[in-house]
């Protein structure tokens, strides 16, 4: 009944609202272009370049304005039957074999669906380590709307709040869910409790529990757990479809999502048909520069972590009528390769590319970039601390490692980089700060200034330069010295379709498109801050994982 | 025939990249290397020469997972075997042929300082 309800008229939340209004969809875009077009009219002569300027709309994706032309969102060249080379018939297709294609695939495969995952690249992929959820049964309900609140100011009050509480609710049982499945396949995953969730300390007063799944130790990473969790998949009858790009959504005439169009990589196109339903969990578009220039402008300077994410999906889901969320997308850059991940927040004297002082260091890793963004910084930057930093630092928020264990850290040391990735380390030590700063890529001249002016502010015990309390003021004056030189690069964005509770894609119009779900780092709603927030490590993949699991089931019950 | 002969090819300059550690600056390019292995134009450009030329006619004659063998024990690493595609690696991703080749994984990992033929 709801479906025939105008935007206006529908009883809906505000984010949901907001991204219909103000978001990139075909229809907001020529029904505004329409009432400019009437406004011109009734203005007089002047509108003749308005008009002029309407061009290839049937083909070309446009801003939420109408006025700039999303070129690098082309619409899929149409595919004759004759040109398709194959087609295969299941119950769901997934586009993407990643943190949340890989469990949605299989979730479904357990709910009785037949499934076919169709990934464009050569394996399955997937990066970090750790996905948490929330042990519920053991958390005090006032604990767990804390934590919802926090997220939701972390996101800077911009996320979907329903989808917060769909995690926060379902997670601990889909976190379970995937550790469990991936042992199975032989995978080495954990589940590693409430130990390592630092962030949310002094949160609530409520019972907080969790469940944090860990893929490790390195290099073995989530990446290696989803092709674990794969073999449990295709035991379970997944049919997993490798070098296979999707290229665009198949729709009946109602608008309904029936099928993918992929194409192999020797060119030949081949169809997957879905009697249930597509979930489309492609991953995001740090790959793809123009889209990236256009909706994260920020992310210009910053060097990519991952390969081929150039917004495919974006792409399919917004031709089959998706509306993707405003421009300021949330992202994530982070190093937790370069020296000790638990020392990363820790707020020694921090230098920019230059040997600079540049923030008050008590600004979390997970910010820093905003500080780093021009082509000069590249998101590079020191850490720097004295032979002293095992009791200066002993009481700061993570956990030191001692002098003898960083050096697994250090590329000049001969310690065994085991637990490591040795190709990511980077942390030095020198005799001198001159020699220091040539390891670290500044000018020793600057840098040696820098480091002398911060010692003087420890000194006095007051930091008139940037306002850091006094007990993170330890100076450094007692070789040998290091430095922990980290690149904050980018990890993922986290923004995009908008979404339901259910992870159905809705259009323009707010009503869900049939046959159609998205979930991950592709779906919107989760986040809306600047940044990724680490108040829940790992919250992030646990997120992946929840969204696969409950929209795998979900589209195989339908 | 022509398939077993470009195999070996291949086979022995892997195995001098494994063994020199580098290869020099000057090597030739690779449109040069398959020129003289007796291939033309069409031979890649199947349809039509303005195409980009798919992995599955490299794979046509180089056999992927055997290359991947015979660079397992790269002093750097493995860049036929990797955590992002397996054996499966765009070869155009580094292997360029009218210019010179690339070391793609330098510019993520540090001191990952490979020479591409």
């Amino acid at each position: 009944m709801s479906k025939n309800k105008s935007p206006e008229t529908k009883v809906m939340d505000q984010y949901t609202k907001n991204v219909l209004q103000n978001g990139i969809s075909r229809r907001s875009f020529l029904s505004r272009a329409t009432m400019g077009t009437g406004a011109v009219a009734f203005a007089g002569l002047t509108g003749s370049s308005a008009l002029a300027e309407t061009v290839d709309n049937q083909n070309l994706a446009k801003s939420s304005d109408g006025g700039a032309t999303l070129d690098f969102m082309p619409k899929p060249k149409a595919i004759k039957d004759s040109q398709i080379s194959s087609t295969q018939t299941f119950d769901v297709v997934v586009v993407g074999a990643g943190a949340s294609g890989v469990p949605a695939a299989l979730s479904a495969a357990e709910s009785g669906a037949k499934v076919a995952v169709i990934q464009k690249q050569a394996i399955v992929v997937s990066q970090g380590n750790t996905g948490s959820g929330l042990d519920i049964k053991n958390c005090d309900k006032a604990g767990v709307e804390a934590l919802v609140n926090r997220l939701l100011s972390d996101s800077a009050h911009r996320a979907n709040p329903a989808l917060l509480r769909k995690w926060a609710y379902n997670s601990g049982e889909a976190v379970s869910w995937v550790i469990d499945r991936t042992q199975k396949g032989g995978g080495s995953i954990v589940d590693q409790g409430t130990g390592p969730q630092h962030g949310i300390r002094g949160l609530t007063e409520y019972k907080l529990n969790f469940v944090t799944s860990f893929c490790g130790p390195k290099p073995y990473t989530t990446g290696d757990g989803m092709r674990d969790l794969a073999k449990v998949a295709e035991k379970a009858g997944v049919k997993f479809f490798f070098n296979t790009p999707a290229n665009q959504l198949i729709q009946d005439p109602s608008g309904k999502v029936i099928g993918v169009i992929a194409q192999n990589r020797d060119g030949s196109y081949h169809k997957f048909m879905a009697r249930k339903g597509v979930i489309v969990s492609a991953g995001d578009y740090q790959n793809n520069k123009a889209m990236c220039d256009f909706f994260i402008p920020d992310l210009k300077h910053f060097e990519r972590k991952q390969m081929d994410r150039t917004g495919d999906g974006f792409n399919m889901v917004y031709w089959a009528g998706g509306v993707i969320e405003p421009i300021g997308h949330t992202k994530m850059l982070h190093d937790f390769d370069a020296g000790p991940a638990s020392m990363c927040d820790m707020p020694f004297l921090a230098v920019n590319r230059q040997g600079k002082r540049f923030v008050n260091e008590t600004v979390d890793m997970s910010l820093m970039n905003n500080y780093l963004r021009t082509a000069e910084d590249a998101g590079y930057y020191s850490q720097i601390f004295d032979s002293n930093y095992m009791t200066d630092a002993k009481d700061w928020p993570g956990k030191l490692w001692s002098p003898e264990e960083i050096k697994k850290y250090m590329p000049e040391d001969p310690t065994e980089k085991k637990g490591v990735y040795a190709s990511q380390v980077n942390t030095f030590k020198a005799n001198t700060l001159e020699e220091l700063a040539v390891k670290l890529g500044c000018d020793p001249k600057t840098f040696k200034a820098n480091v002398e002016r911060y010692n003087e502010l420890c000194k006095k015990g007051q930091d008139e330069d940037f306002g850091k309390p006094s007990n993170r003021l330890a100076p450094v004056l007692k070789a040998p010295f290091y430095g922990i030189h980290r690149r904050m690069r980018i990890s993922a964005i986290n923004s995009g379709m908008l979404v339901d509770v259910n992870q159905q894609a809705l259009n323009a119009d707010g009503n869900p498109i049939g046959g159609l779900f998205v979930t991950g780092n592709m779906a919107g709603g989760f986040y809306g801050g600047v940044d990724y927030p680490l108040t829940v490590f790992g919250l992030s993949l646990g997120r992946c994982y929840t969204e696969g699991y409950l929209t795998g089931k979900y589209v195989a019950k339908l | 025939m022509k398939k077993i002969t470009l195999h070996k090819i291949v086979l022995s300059l892997a195995f001098s990249l494994f063994t020199t550690g580098a290869i020099a600056a000057d090597s030739q390019l690779l449109e040069a290397t398959h020129k003289d292995a007796g291939l033309v134009c069409k031979d890649c450009h199947i349809n039509n020469m303005k195409d980009e030329v798919r992995m599955t006619t490299c794979i046509e004659c180089h056999d992927t997972a055997e290359l991947a063998e015979t660079t397992a024990g790269h002093p750097i690493t493995n860049p036929h075997e990797n955590r992002h595609f397996g054996t499966e690696t765009n070869c155009n991703y580094c292997h360029k042929q009218h210019e010179e080749s690339v070391n793609y994984c330098g510019s993520c990992h540090l001191r990952f300082d490979l020479v591409t033929p």
